[in-house]
């Protein structure tokens, strides 16, 4: 065993390759312009946005961010609070769901695997079929530009990726585990909460960072679902471009703290996250 | 085994799982157990019966009304929805502009991830910076990526048209002549991150016996890639893809954040054609062309569904 391990690592490249630092580094940059750009933009001053793309006259400066921070024309603070509202409020009612769910589907085998695979299939349909339905239900109900329409629809989006991430972790989990506790005289629900839990762990944190940073980055369902009471940020920020022109600067402002803040998210747990958005293969 | 899977996903093809879910099952109180799985998955069941079948049939059942905002209590209209639908030209036009997209941004997001993670697969310095890096697109709100792409490619400010001004190219990048080609470029831009990231995955659980049992047979590099690595890839590559074709089939958020589908119908994606419809206030209209399109995909969903959920089902 040592022996394999030993002429694997005389195999190995030695780790040099700057070179290939340098070019995955200029994909990056490339890929990551975007953001990029809109952060340069977000801290010039007016002026130097005006001037030209290069200029930085003025030099930087936060203004942009205490403009739409303090609520200057557009009440950007009440859509990253409906953000917020939203995608906490998917996350709590995403688990409710599938953490029983899951446990019935794998370890009472309640709905073989069929249940499963339709539930996925979901994920698969064109989100604007459910839309008209729920934007007819939800103005029936008056539930229409609420955060709750808005939590409701997201965890619908989110439930299959959520259930495939769960029922996989589970799967891991040595059944021999809750046997053990039955045998302690543990009832299902019991050994779920007790036993099985706290296995799922990495499971429960890869579900609840991708959910909420999918509920963050939902638009189609806010853009339909919502008018104003309950805009969050990915619509929101798109008022900024008015009638009278575009407020370049607050609008760069207003994107780039909208998507730092699931970025931060995703960074905490970028080894779950990986597993995770990759043993779904779903996004 | 469970400990290695956080750093290596077994996505390629893995020893299949023995455990089914009969020998998976606790079996030691029949009773409880049998009253625990309906409890268990009661809220399941209530979710899926009002936010699933009841949004199924309330679709459907309207797109075979005449439901519109001004007349809000529908009667029947047999299928003239679905006929005034499949009359219109532009619905035509937007399947044809959605698959031709689809089709275009898969495969260059396909070639560019498989490449880009076989260029990634070895030890160099700042590796795992650069992962999280190049994974960062994945988790940007597309319809924020949209605004973004147009700080940068915008006319008056953006960086885009003025270094292009520079080395003597002066083009409109969202005129009627160059826009489709620049919305292609931009999903590549976004989303290559993550076909890269579901191969780099892969690729992870090769083993490294394969490519030295390769070179000692004097196999090229080429031909470890092409004959080798590429067949044992396939399941992957055609997840990946699928799942890029079908995302890219529902388009929406990046294209109407920039062009609303304009100019003209130019780049009106499917789904921004239901939503002009619905936006307009004709629901029974919008309900029908919904239907339409989630007829259009359902014949490929089962062929993805049993490899997606391989891991997660026995």
């Amino acid at each position: 065993m040592t022996q394999v391990a030993a002429t694997t690592l005389r195999h190995r490249p030695k780790p040099k390759g700057w070179w290939r630092t340098a070019a995955v580094l200029v994909v990056a940059l490339v890929i990551n312009l975007p953001l990029l750009n809109a952060i340069f933009t977000s801290l010039k001053t007016d002026a130097a946005i005006g001037t030209s793309p290069f200029s930085v006259k003025g030099g930087f400066n936060f203004d942009h961010y205490a403009a739409v921070l303090g609520g200057s024309g557009y009440n950007f603070p009440g859509y990253l609070l409906n953000s917020a509202q939203l995608s906490i409020g998917t996350v709590i009612l995403v688990m409710i769901v599938a953490i029983p769910a899951s446990y019935a589907i794998v370890r009472t085998g309640f709905g073989g695997n069929w249940l499963l695979e339709a539930i996925t299939s979901l994920r698969l349909v064109p989100a604007m079929f459910f839309a008209v339905p729920f934007f007819l239900i939800f103005s029936g109900l008056g539930i229409y530009d609420t955060v709750v329409g808005l939590i409701l629809a997201n965890t619908f989006m989110q439930l299959p990726l959520a259930l495939l991430i769960l029922c996989g972790t589970l799967r891991d989990v040595p059944a021999e585990v809750e046997e053990a506790a039955a045998i302690d005289g543990a009832g299902p629900y019991r050994s779920l909460f007790s036993v099985v839990l706290p296995l799922l762990a990495p499971g429960l944190v890869a579900v609840g960072i991708l959910v909420f940073v999918f509920a963050w980055s939902d638009y189609l369902f806010a853009v339909i679902l919502s008018s104003s009471g309950a805009v969050p940020v990915t619509v929101g920020a798109a008022f900024f471009v008015t009638s009278a022109g575009v407020q370049w600067g607050n609008l760069a402002a207003v994107t780039v703290i909208s998507v730092i803040i699931p970025l931060c998210f995703a960074f905490i747990a970028q080894r779950y996250l990986v597993r995770g958005l990759s043993a779904g293969a779903i996004k | 085994m469970s400990t290695s899977t956080t750093d290596r996903v077994r996505i390629a093809p893995g020893p299949a799982r023995q455990r089914g879910p009969r020998s998976g099952r606790t079996n030691r109180n029949p009773r409880a157990q049998g009253t625990a799985r309906w409890v268990l998955s009661s809220p399941l069941i209530l979710f899926l019966a009002v936010l699933v079948a009841y949004p199924i049939v309330n679709g459907v059942t309207s797109s075979l009304q005449n439901h519109t905002l001004l007349n809000p209590t529908p009667g029947w209209a047999g299928l003239s929805n679905y006929w005034e639908v499949l009359t219109d030209g532009s619905f035509w036009y937007s399947l044809v502009f959605t698959l031709g997209y689809t089709i275009v941004v898969t495969a260059f997001e396909l070639v560019l991830g498989f490449a880009l993670a076989l260029f990634f697969d070895k030890a160099f310095p700042g590796k795992k910076v650069l992962l999280s890096a190049l994974i960062l697109p994945i988790m940007i709100a597309p319809a924020l990526m949209g605004i973004m792409f147009r700080l940068m490619l915008s006319a008056n400010i953006g960086v885009v048209p003025a270094a292009l001004d520079a080395i003597g190219i002066h083009a409109s990048l969202l005129s009627a002549s160059s826009v489709i080609p620049m919305l292609v470029v931009l999903d590549i831009v976004q989303w290559t991150s993550f076909t890269f990231l579901i191969f780099h995955a892969a690729l992870q659980s090769v083993p490294a016996e394969l490519h030295e049992a390769a070179q000692l047979d004097r196999a090229s590099k080429p031909r470890y890639v092409f004959s080798i690595l590429l067949p044992l890839m396939m399941p992957t590559i055609f997840i990946a893809g699928f799942l890029r074709a079908i995302d890219g089939f529902r388009t929406f958020d990046v294209i109407n954040v920039l062009t609303a589908g304009g100019p003209g119908i130019e780049t009106t994606t499917l789904s921004i054609y239901v939503y002009k419809i619905l936006a307009g206030g004709n629901f029974g209209l919008a309900s029908a062309a919904a239907v339409l399109i989630a007829l259009i995909m359902l014949p490929i969903i089962p062929f993805v569904i049993r490899r997606i959920t391989k891991g997660a089902t026995s």
